[in-house]
Formats: structure tokens, sequence, C-alpha cells
């Protein structure tokens, strides 16, 4: 790849354009953008699916996991749940889906603000925060799952072992056959990461080409300045 | 070993399959030979069955998980219920609670609603807890079954009820005021705007008394014109009212539609108006009533009707308009034709322009054309009047002809095709004929004594064809003896191919049915759970409704209010401690959401028995006068904890602490 060391970018500068430096800075604005309105537009669609299959629910039981809440057959669930003295699972992530809308919010300026205004060496900072969103969302679920397979009323009913109930794929619950996927929301997470990561090696290619690379900090300051700010002169 | 004889087998069924098909294709050939496998003709030799067996058997059988194509809805006779029939399979699908308490529907077991339902049935001072069910009748739009509502009579008591079919439950039962029992009902006008019951044997209106003496004076028949109210599902009592009618003994009525709607059809027997005295040396009814050649049919213009009743013609007898005999004669409301003597149905063709009316008596059946009928009204041309001032209509010019069916035609329903299958009590068969030119073109045995007779959608506008069913009053030989009392029949018919085909027998042992409406499945829209609350009554939430934490019991001086829930598998609460002479006022809510996950509630001893099915909700009232422990339980095997599903109800002695 670009072996440019950063205090000698002007010695092996690519052979790109200007314009086209330009025009790869707004993609870089643009991806940073459109990953942060994936990350918005999952708030608002569903990110988890469990089936819940028994002879007595040919149809199965569905529970549909979003950032904001839990829904599907609820109800049902937590009064099957209460025979082995599982909490009520709309008790589970209270906090989390509260402040959902504010932490996307929040991840997605901070998505922008990454790409466009750190510095080189900062710049995976931008796919790690990313990442940050569907990681935590997968362990944070795994964490609640934990606690509500091992937080078994002592005196309920049925007496079991306490388990963690699968995340993905299909797993045996008592006389249920659970299976777990992912939904379109984490889907739209990941491709804003995907987004986020071609962000990243744009960002890299255009800071390997940056005129003030020797001045770079945790804050990149050509980036937020004007179109040809940290640009070399115009080649001969 | 077993996976190829069952391959065998369904390699067999396929064969058969398209033997059937061909055979169907081809018309009215007797079934080609089945090329059946060795395994399935070694079944077939084993049990005896015929190729026409195996085929039937084929048309009818449901594998576990199919769904039938259509529903019937019969009248469950003595029962008092009416029961809703799967077809092809004929299996029963449920009994439906309505003049009778039903513990299962915990209809009448002290449920407030279900108990007023019942309540509203009353007729005197002794509670009725069965019924005569004779007709069940669909509701209509345009003159076709809409599905929504299905009402049915009681002769014995003189009472129509109204079934939601929203959630199968009956919601209002109207006893008649005016009339000592009834038979020509409950049939709907195309659109439902009326629920027709006509009287049966004739008495004083009002049901007062006077002596037997006075039957001509005295004694009267009546057309009641129930008035249905579509956004309340409900019969609508002052809006209802009912045209005077001569001591006849009126039979079976029918709607006219389409170019005769706003005409009703009722026939009669016993113009003759004889009343028996055998002790006195007098002939019976049945010899007395027999003794004129013709009845007389009666039709009634009802739209005409309900606007002298609106002009304040009518007077009011028990709280209901009647369009007095004399106006209902003069102001050309009725009008009377010869009929063979003692017919049975009275049955207007789908296309509404024709009434066919079985002989019983005579081997006919007569087809009255309606046109023919408008025209001697509009022209006055009356052959005589009857005793009471009521024009009689020429019988020859009214009709288009008879059939000659066979002996004691009673009922007719129809098919798409222009065919109509009459019921043929005593030679015991059903007859196809056609409408076209009255020419029989088919008949098939029934397994015995068929009376009535259903079809497809038979009924309206649009029949659909493909079965009808024979219903039998007998069945002799047809089921395992269990005693005396012989199961009833109903006998599958397909009626696709040219030549009829009995299908299946299904035994009913409930009651003796009478009339019965099949009606397309998808029609039907009934909920599969209440939404949590709900008083199936009101079909609103009962104010009574209770969530989950809000369970509480409350006190008012000797008044106990309990609100309770129930969900698998504890009621909340399940403790309750009155004091003997307390008046008790449960109040349950069924907190399931989930299909089928009913709950059944009983405090024993008290004959207090409750359904509560997903969402219902439920209120009891009674007085604790027995002191002592009752356990409550509920009484429907809901899951696994079933059993613990259960708490005290304690009665402590008066004065004790």
């Amino acid at each position: 790849m670009d072996k440019v060391s950063e205090d000698k970018p002007h010695r092996s500068l690519p052979l790109v354009s200007v314009e086209r430096r330009i025009k790869e800075r707004w993609i870089v604005v643009l991806l940073a953008v459109a990953a942060a309105a994936l990350y918005a537009f999952s708030l608002t669609v569903p990110w988890w699916h469990f089936t819940l299959f028994a002879p007595q629910y040919p149809k199965g039981l569905n529970l549909v996991i979003s950032l904001t809440g839990i829904s599907g057959d609820v109800h049902e669930v937590n009064m099957l749940n209460h025979y082995i003295g599982m909490g009520h699972i709309d008790d589970a992530a209270i906090f989390e889906r509260q402040m959902a809308a504010y932490g996307v919010g929040a991840l997605g300026v901070g998505a922008i603000l990454v790409a466009l205004a750190v510095g080189k060496k900062l710049s995976p900072l931008m796919v790690l925060l990313g990442l940050s969103f569907p990681v935590g969302f997968l362990a944070d679920s795994v964490y609640w799952l934990y606690r509500f397979g091992h937080d078994l009323d002592p005196k309920a009913p049925l007496r079991m072992k306490v388990f963690t109930p699968q995340m993905f794929g299909e797993g045996v619950i008592g006389q249920f056959r659970t299976i777990a996927t992912p939904e379109l929301g984490f889907f739209l997470a990941l491709a804003g990461v995907v987004c986020l990561g071609v962000a990243l090696v744009l960002r890299r290619r255009i800071c390997g080409s940056c005129g003030r690379a020797p001045q770079c900090r945790a804050v990149c300051t050509s980036l937020l300045i004007g179109p040809r700010a940290g640009l070399p002169k115009a080649a001969p | 070993m077993k996976v190829k004889l069952i391959s065998a087998l369904i390699g067999g069924a396929a064969i058969v399959v398209a033997a059937v098909y061909g055979c169907s294709k081809a018309g009215p050939t007797p079934p080609a030979s089945v090329g059946a496998s060795t395994s399935v003709k070694d079944l077939m030799a084993k049990r005896g069955l015929s190729e026409a067996d195996v085929e039937a058997a084929l048309r009818t059988y449901m594998p576990t998980g199919k769904l039938d194509d259509y529903m019937i809805f019969a009248s469950g006779g003595q029962s008092g219920q009416v029961l809703a029939i799967g077809v092809p399979s004929m299996r029963l699908l449920k009994v439906i609670g309505v003049f009778t308490p039903e513990p299962w529907q915990g209809y009448g077991y002290g449920g407030n609603d279900g108990n007023e339902v019942l309540a509203q049935g009353k007729q005197g001072t002794h509670a009725l807890t069965w019924a005569d069910v004779h007709h069940p009748n669909l509701s209509e739009t345009k003159g076709d079954y809409d599905g929504k509502f299905l009402f049915v009579n009681d002769k014995a008591n003189a009472r129509v009820a109204v079934i939601d079919l929203e959630d199968f439950m009956t919601k209002q039962i109207v006893a008649n005021p005016l009339v000592a029992s009834d038979h020509g009902g409950a049939f709907v006008t195309p659109n439902t705007d009326y629920v027709i019951e006509t009287s049966q044997y004739p008495a004083p209106l009002g049901r007062e008394y006077a002596p037997l003496s006075e039957y001509k004076d005295k004694y009267r028949g009546l057309a009641m014109f129930w008035k249905f109210d579509r956004t309340k599902g409900r019969i609508d009592k002052d809006a209802s009212w009912a045209v005077e009618l001569p001591p006849y003994t009126q039979d079976l009525a029918d709607a006219g539609k389409l170019v005769s709607d706003g005409y009703v059809f009722i026939n009669s027997f016993n113009t003759e108006m004889a009343i028996g005295g055998t002790l006195d040396g007098k002939p019976p009814i049945e010899s007395g009533a027999s003794q004129n050649d013709m009845d007389y049919l009666h039709v009634i213009d009802w739209k005409k009707a309900e606007a002298l009743i609106a002009a304040g013609k009518g007077t009011v007898i028990k709280g209901i308009r009647v369009l007095p005999l004399a106006v209902a004669g003069s102001e050309g409301v009725l009008h009377l034709i010869g009929e063979s003597k003692s017919p049975h149905g009275v049955d207007v063709t789908p296309d509404g322009t024709e009434i066919v009316v079985g002989g019983k008596l005579d081997t006919h059946a007569t087809v009255f054309s309606f046109a023919k009928i408008k025209a001697l009204i509009d022209e006055k041309r009356y052959e005589s009047r009857d005793a009471y001032g009521i024009p009689v209509l020429p019988f020859k010019d009214s009709i288009r002809g008879q059939a000659e069916i066979g002996l004691g035609p009673l009922h007719t329903v129809f098919d798409d095709k222009g065919f109509a299958y009459t019921s043929v009590f005593i030679d015991s068969v059903v007859a196809k004929w056609s409408l076209k030119d009255l020419k029989v073109v088919d008949k098939t045995p029934a397994h015995y004594n068929i009376g009535h007779i259903l079809a497809a959608e038979g009924d309206t506008v649009s029949p659909d064809g493909h079965y009808v069913v024979a219903m039998n009053k007998m069945s002799l030989d047809r089921f395992a003896n269990v005693g005396p009392l012989f199961p009833q029949n109903f006998q599958l018919i397909d009626i696709d191919g040219e030549r009829m085909r009995l299908l299946a027998d299904m035994p009913i042992g409930i009651g003796e049915p009478h009339y019965s409406q099949m009606i397309k499945m998808d029609k039907l829209k009934p909920i599969k759970i209440y939404k949590v609350g709900t008083n199936p009554y009101t079909g609103k939430r009962d104010p009574f409704a209770t969530v989950g934490g809000k369970e509480r019991i409350e006190r008012k001086g000797d008044v106990v209010d309990v609100y309770m829930t129930a969900i698998r598998s504890h009621f909340t609460p399940d403790q309750i401690v009155v004091e003997e002479g307390d008046t008790v006022n449960l109040h349950i809510t069924s907190l399931e959401q989930s299909e089928d996950q009913t709950h059944g509630f009983t405090i024993n001893m008290y004959n207090i028995d409750l359904s509560l099915e997903p969402g219902k909700h439920e209120n009891v009232t009674f007085k604790a006068d027995m002191p002592g422990v009752y356990p409550m339980y509920c009484t429907e095997f809901c899951s696994a904890l079933h059993l613990e599903m259960a708490g005290y109800f304690l009665v402590r002695p008066k004065g004790t602490k």
C-alpha cells in the first residue's frame, strides 16, 4: 500500500489529480453521512428476531427486538416464562431502549465528525465507532439473555438449570425450539460500518497525499478547510 | 416393509383419484374400473368396500389439518341448540348453546349475561330450558349469505334467537308474546331487514284464554316481522310488527327475493279448522284437517303491511303492533291461493320468479309463478273469498305447472345449474328435477324418511351446487345400536355429476334436527380471541374488567365485589372469604391472548360454571347462602399446571370471625 512517510509526503505523491482528491473528500463526507442515516433508519426497524416453536404453537411465537422495544408475542412468552420463574422480557434493557435514540444520534454525529476532523492516526476511530454499534447491541443482548436465563425465581413452579438462550441460530429450551436471526436493522448497522470502512480507506489515501502531513495531530485541519487545503503546490 | 405398504397405498389412491377425476369429466357413465393397486384392492376386499365407497371416502376424507370447504348450521331439534358441521367431512365442529343452558360454553351457569339471554326467553312463570329448534337462517345481503348472523326459531315456545357469528354465541332471544307456537321461522328478507316468524297452531293472540268452541272467532294465526338492527346485532322489538292471519295452521314460509322481494309466502294446512275432539267421537285433527282438497298458500305484501303499520293501522297487542286480518284483506296485504292439501315446504327459486310448494300428501311439487300471482293481484281477479273475507286467487292461473315427484314431497333446494332437489318423505328419496321442464332426472335413496334437505347456499340468489344433505328422521340400520332412541342421519350427497352420489352418513345424537343451511367457509370471519376484558354480550370492554396487578376484593356492607383475573395457571385472588348471606359479585377477566387458551371457572355446589376464552370477561352474582369450604378451580385442562389452577372460596357461618 501507501508507504509514504508522514514527514515526507511530497516525495512520492500518487499520480492522481487534484480534482480527484477533492472529489474523494466529498465522498468521505457523503459516506459518513450515509452511515449516520443508516443508523438512524435502523432505529425504526427490527434488529433481531426470535421464533419459538412447540407442539402447541405450530405457527410459532415471535419476539421482535428493535433498539427501542420488544414486540410480538411478548404477553404469551412472559406467561410461559413465569412457569420457570423468568422475569418479564419487556423489563429487559429498559435503559438501553430509552437511550437508543440519543445514542444513535450521538453516534451519527460522531461518525461524521471523526470522518472529517480527526488526524490520520486517529482516523481508524471512525470504523471502531461504527462497529461499536452492532457489537454493543450483540453484547448487551447476550448480557440480558444471560441475566434472564440465570436470574430465575427459585420459587417458580418449574425449576430449571440456569441457561443462556441462544443469540444466534437454533437452540432448545424445554419443549421449545428457538430460532434467532438478525433482522434488517442489524444489517443496516453493518452497512453503516462498511460505509465508514470505505470512508476510512479514502481518508487514508487523502491523508497520504496531504501537504500538511508533518503537522498532522489529533485534529485534522485540512479536511475542514477549503478544498485545496493541505494539497501541495500544483505539480509541474 | 411399512414404507412399501404406505407408498403402495398412496400409489393406489392416486390411481383412484385419477379414475374418479376421469369419470366426473365423463359424466353420467358409472365409475370406470379402478386400477387400484393390489394392496388397496386387498383393503377393499377386507372391509367389503366397493369402488364407489372408496371414491366417496376420497371425496370426504379430511387428513389432519385440512379444513372443510363449507359449514352447515343445523337445527339441534329438542336439544335447543344449533350444530356447526364441516362439509365434506361431516365432522361436528360445535354445539352452540342457544335456548338451553350449555355448560361447556358456561352458557346459563352463573355468567350474568348468558343467564340474561336465557331469561329473555321466558314465556311465563316457568324457566324454559329446552326448545324445539326448527329453522336456522343465515343473515343475507342482497339475497346472499353474508356470514354475520344466524337466526333460529323455537317452535314449542314461539321464540327466535340471534347468534352472532363473530364469536358463535347467542346474543338475544326474543319471546313472541302473541302466539302459542311458531313454525315458519326464522326466515329472513333479502337484506335481513326482517326476521319472519309465523305461528303454527292457532291460538288467541296475546295468549289469552278462549275455549275451543270459539276457535273460528277467537283463534288466529300470525306472521311476525322482527325488525333486525344490523349495527346493534339485535332484534329491535319496538320496531317489530305483525300481520294477523286466519286460524289455518300456518306452516313454512319463505321471503321473496329479486323480482319477488317485498313478498312473503307462507303455506298452511287445516284450512278445515279441525280441532279434534276424539273423546267426543269427533275425528282427530289428522283426519279432520285433511278433508279439503286444497289448503291455502298465503301471499303477504310485507312492504305494504310495513307502510300501513307506519301509518298507524296496527292494533297494539301485548306491546306489538298487529295489522288486523280485516285490514290485511281489504288493503291488499294478504292474498290466498289454493295449494294441494297439507303441503309442506314453500321455497322461492334462486331467481325469485317462482315458488315451489311440496305436496306432502300429493305427489307433486307445484311451481307457482310470481309474475302470474302479481298480475292476478293487480287485476283483482279473485276466485272467491275465504270465511274471513280474504281474497283467494285462482290456483290454475297462478301456477306454471306441477312436477311429478313421488310420494310425500316436502322441501326443495336449488343448485347453480337450474335443478331443484326435493326431499320425498314417504318414498325416502331425494328427487332431482329440472326447473326448465319440471321433469325428474334422478332419484337417490335416503336412509330413511328424509325430512328437510339443504344444499350449498341452496336457498340464496346464487346457489353453489356441489352438495346437498338429506336430513333423515330415521336411521334404522345405519348405525350401531344405542338403544331405542336412534340417532338421526344426515347424508351428504354429491351433486356435481349428472347422477347424485351418496358420500357419507353422519349420526346426530342430540335431537331431531329440522332445517339447516350450508355456507361457504370463506364467508365466515369469526374472531379467535377477545380483546382483554371484553364482555361478549356488549362486544365492549366490561366496566368491571380488571388488569393484572389490580386484582382486589371490595366489601360494601354485605356486598362483596371480587375483581379477579385468570391466566395460566392461577386465578388472582385465589382466596376469597365471605360471610354467610353476603351477595358476591365475581368479576373475572381472562388475561390470556393466545388462541385456544381457554380456562373454565367453577365454584362447586353453587352451580357456577364459566368458560373464559382468551380475553373474555364474565360477571357472576350470587348469594353465599351455604356456609362451608368450596374449591374454585379451572375446569378446562389449560396447562401442565391446570390442576394447580385453583383456589378456595370460603363462606364463614354468620356471626363467626
